[in-house]
């Protein structure tokens, strides 16, 4: 390939990536929320933890308690969620360079409010999840529509994006919530 | 250029079809060593298995149809984490069935799911041609 046409590729490319990320900026500062976790863009990951639940940002565990579920996929809570070996791989790496211990996004309250000691594995288990849902009636996520705590996308509207705001919370069979 | 695209595409499609034929074929001639008598798949014994509950994952009594429907040109939802699952009809879902290490992966697990036990060669080819059909 010729360099002039490299370099245009090249300037496309770095064009095309500021754009994403200043529009990111402009929407963000438009309605004020503040991001809680990335929206995720990787595709793989999307595919294979995607299609069966909600694709939970890697911000909300810490690094250890990834290693421990990638490494027993084949029992992943009762289902069979094996992969093949280089597409585990590549998730893997995923979530553990996202993972809470490695962020600055506000997600890693969730990550971090474990004990040091301690390997999370359900981010519903962690001290300051508990402690954001305490007020939600627990036979309220018992609703069809919710299933459970580990339904994010349920309740919380924006939760794909990682915003996670307040006012986007529409409970099924409740409505919308305020503090 | 439109012409090179377009016989690329063909010959992608082509390729992808076949991929699924093969892998048929492969489960074939594998129901025929378990089994000498083995003719073909059958559409109808795959409708059963699909249909058919088993003690599933978690001890929980389920079947296919629990998360998939028994009309799979519909949308499904898992039942145990409230997630949407896109039709796995071919005919209304052109993704479905495309890619034979997503075929193979489904097929594993789902089985698993269902009836805590993989598949054999014959249950596979049964119920991948009765998918194929719908």
């Amino acid at each position: 390939m010729k360099p002039q046409i490299l370099m245009s590729v090249f300037a496309i490319f770095c064009t095309a990536l500021y754009a994403d990320s200043f529009f990111e900026r402009l929407f963000e500062k438009k309605d004020g929320s503040i991001k809680v976790a990335q929206h995720i863009k990787d595709r793989l990951y999307i595919k294979e933890c995607g299609s069966c639940h909600f694709a939970y940002q890697p911000e909300f565990l810490p690094s250890r308690s990834w290693k421990k579920i990638v490494s027993n996929l084949e029992d992943h809570f009762g289902t069979d969620a094996s992969l093949e070996s280089e597409d585990l791989e590549s998730i893997e790496e995923f979530l553990i360079t996202n993972a809470g211990d490695k962020t600055e996004l506000k997600a890693k309250k969730f990550a971090l409010s474990s004990d040091r000691g301690d390997i999370p594995v359900r981010i519903t288990d962690l001290p300051y999840f508990k402690k954001e849902h305490k007020e939600i009636d627990k036979n309220a996520v018992k609703n069809e529509k919710i299933k459970s705590f580990a339904n994010c996308s349920a309740c919380h509207t924006d939760a794909a994006p990682g915003l996670y705001e307040e006012k986007a919370i529409v409970i099924p069979g409740y409505g919308r919530w305020e503090d | 250029m439109k012409r090179a695209l377009l016989i690329a595409t063909l010959i992608l499609v082509a390729a992808n079809a076949s991929e699924i034929e093969n892998y048929l074929k492969e489960l074939a001639i594998e129901a025929k060593k378990e089994d000498p008598n083995f003719k073909a798949f059958s559409a109808e014994r795959g409708k059963k298995i699909f249909f058919t509950y088993g003690i599933g994952k978690r001890g929980k009594k389920i079947a296919c149809t629990s998360c998939h429907t028994e009309d799979l040109t519909k949308p499904g939802k898992n039942i145990f984490t409230g997630k949407e699952i896109e039709p796995l009809s071919p005919k209304v879902n052109k993704k479905r069935l495309k890619n034979l290490k997503d075929v193979k992966k489904w097929l594993k697990r789902n089985f698993k799911d269902v009836y805590n036990k993989e598949g054999s060669p014959k249950e596979k080819g049964d119920v991948l041609t009765y998918i194929l059909n719908q």
